[in-house]
């Protein structure tokens, strides 16, 4: 019944400054649910070693929403009954499970001279070791009578309607550039949480991204529209795979050139069910975006 | 089943970065439709275009900027798109676009002079767009936007109720701001009110003048406003994005300063001549 699939590259600047990728990504597809999550180290000073960071928030998703859907009568039941609170202690059951990894690689792997040496002695002990590990966290799951998702920090959730509707689901906040971005490190992180559900309607898929990807777009109109055009190809996903991952790196390459991190969890029988309505839809988006860019240059 | 990318994901990076030099990205991309955006800037000119400003002022003023154009697009051609907005002022206010306008496609409507000089409207109509739910609104945008106002006189309205309000607009805060005086009768205290700092207020007291300052301060605006600042400086100590936009607006008003004593043009005043 479910699919999905998921990809990191490395951001152009990153590769030119000779850095590691800071984000990461996975998917999990089983009978009961598919999971899309993607998470995006901060990358700077006192976030050193954020790659970890996000790989361990990462698996600590996958393990904990698998736990939560050890009994999956039990679990959905839980949820439609109240899905904020379930949805909270999954977040919380994240975080926890999230400081248990980081601090059991600190353990085991001790600071470096290397690591401490951009810093003062003084700046050094002011810096909480959960800072080291710092990362944003977007988690989408496609359960069998609804879906959900949440994020902590900066990136994407989209939806992915049965009639093609492209949504995000989670609105953004107002940010100005020099805005710094919620962590999953944030001593008050618990309560930096967003989240959605959807049990209203037939979703063919959701996705997750980091900013990386939102921010090569000029529009959100466009950002939308390429959801449903890669929706669209999801029947004949293994054959369209190669060009996402190519369409991420040129990206990063012309676009913002942050890494790039991309997951889908999707409704492989809907999908298929309804692959000429996403055709349509596609065709559709192309012709209003024609007339958005016609518009655009009238003067007042 | 499940699938994790970090590790694995670096290394199919690296196999992408490799292959880098051999993908051809102008190939059929099936995702083309939607283009990359590059990093994006917005430049907001606020013009007073109130009656003061009529005959040789707002016939100079709509020349330099059509050759101003360009010199702009060159400033973003590298890895920036920069974007326009122009916000006139007289008795009433009005963009020339509904949108901020990709440089590539902007095409200057030459702007007339009557009525008096409602600044403090033009502040506050400033203020509700520079939002991400108006006119900042582009995914791409990477760059606190560029501000520069031009005024040859002082404000019919109460413009402090309308600096109030930008003052308080995020994006202000962190824009890079610039005033240029017009003739005698411009209120440099007022301008620098508007950016400030008294560096980043410059003015014109003739037509090659404010061909001059026009171009000095909305090139070098744009240059410093597109550039990347690293987030840590020569100390090698962590800077915020507030440290980051208080040395591009210091940078700012330093080059300005410098260009500006360099200027040589020796023409006629506005006030005597013009």
């Amino acid at each position: 019944m479910f699919n999905g699939f998921s990809h990191s590259v490395i951001g152009q600047s990153h590769v030119l400054r000779n850095l590691v990728c800071q984000d990461s990504s996975s998917h999990e597809v089983n009978e009961n649910y598919a999971v899309a999550v993607v998470a995006d180290g901060h990358g700077s000073k006192k976030h050193f070693r954020s790659h970890i960071g996000s790989a361990s928030a990462v698996e600590a998703t996958l393990e904990t929403i698998a736990k939560f859907y050890k009994d999956p009568d039990d679990f959905e039941e839980k949820f439609l009954r109240d899905s904020r609170l379930v949805t909270r202690s999954i977040e919380k059951q994240i975080l926890c499970v999230w400081n248990d990894k980081i601090m059991k690689h600190l353990e085991e792997n001790p600071i470096t001279r290397e690591e401490r040496g951009p810093f003062t002695l003084d700046e050094f002990d002011k810096i909480p070791p959960a800072s080291y590990y710092g990362t944003t966290l977007i988690v989408a799951v496609m359960g069998k009578n609804f879906s959900f998702g949440f994020q902590i920090g900066d990136g994407s959730l989209v939806a992915v309607y049965d009639d093609g509707e492209t949504v995000m689901p989670i609105e953004d906040d107002e940010s100005a550039p020099a805005n710094v971005t919620a962590s999953i490190c944030n001593s008050n992180a618990i309560g930096l949480f967003k989240m959605f559900r959807i049990d209203s309607r037939p979703l063919l898929a959701l996705f997750t991204s980091t900013d990386g990807l939102y921010t090569s777009f000029g529009s959100d109109n466009d950002f939308l529209d390429y959801h449903t055009i890669i929706a669209s190809q999801l029947p004949d996903i293994e054959t369209f795979e190669p060009s996402i991952v190519k369409n991420m790196t040129k990206r990063t390459h012309f676009g913002t050139e942050d890494d790039i991190s991309f997951s889908c969890a999707y409704n492989k029988d809907l999908v298929a069910e309804k692959a000429q309505v996403l055709v349509d839809k596609v065709a559709e988006n192309k012709q209003k975006a024609a007339e958005r860019k016609a518009k655009l240059l009238n003067r007042m | 089943m499940s699938n994790k990318n970090n590790k694995s994901a670096q290394e199919s990076v690296k196999e992408n970065t490799r292959a880098s030099s051999l993908l051809d990205f102008d190939d059929d991309d099936p995702l083309g439709a939607t283009a990359v955006s590059k990093k994006s800037l917005v430049i907001f000119f606020l013009i007073d275009t109130s009656g003061s400003m009529k005959g040789k002022k707002m016939g100079e003023l709509n020349t330099v900027m059509e050759e101003l154009i360009p010199e702009i697009r060159r400033v973003g051609e590298a890895d920036t798109d920069v974007k326009i907005a122009v916000l006139t002022f007289s008795t009433d206010i009005a963009w020339m676009y509904s949108i901020p306008i990709s440089i590539e496609e902007f095409e200057w409507s030459r702007l007339e002079a009557s009525g008096v000089t409602s600044m403090g409207a033009a502040f506050q109509e400033l203020s509700a767009r520079m939002s991400r739910n108006s006119f900042l609104n582009s995914p791409s945008l990477s760059f606190a936007p560029v501000i520069f106002l031009m005024t040859d006189g002082y404000p019919s309205d109460d413009y402090r109720e309308g600096l109030k309000a930008l003052q308080s607009n995020s994006w202000y805060k962190f824009g890079l701001k610039a005033a240029l005086g017009i003739g005698n009768e411009a209120n440099d205290e007022m301008l620098a009110e508007f950016t400030g700092s008294k560096d980043t207020v410059v003015h014109a007291y003739s037509g090659g003048q404010l061909a001059q300052m026009i171009k000095v301060v909305a090139v070098t605006a744009s240059q410093i406003g597109s550039k990347s600042m690293t987030l840590s400086d020569e100390t090698n100590k962590e800077l915020t994005e507030e440290d980051v936009m208080t040395a591009k607006q210091k940078m700012l008003g330093q080059q300005i300063q410098e260009l500006v004593k360099q200027d040589d043009s020796n023409d006629v005043s506005f006030d005597t001549g013009w």
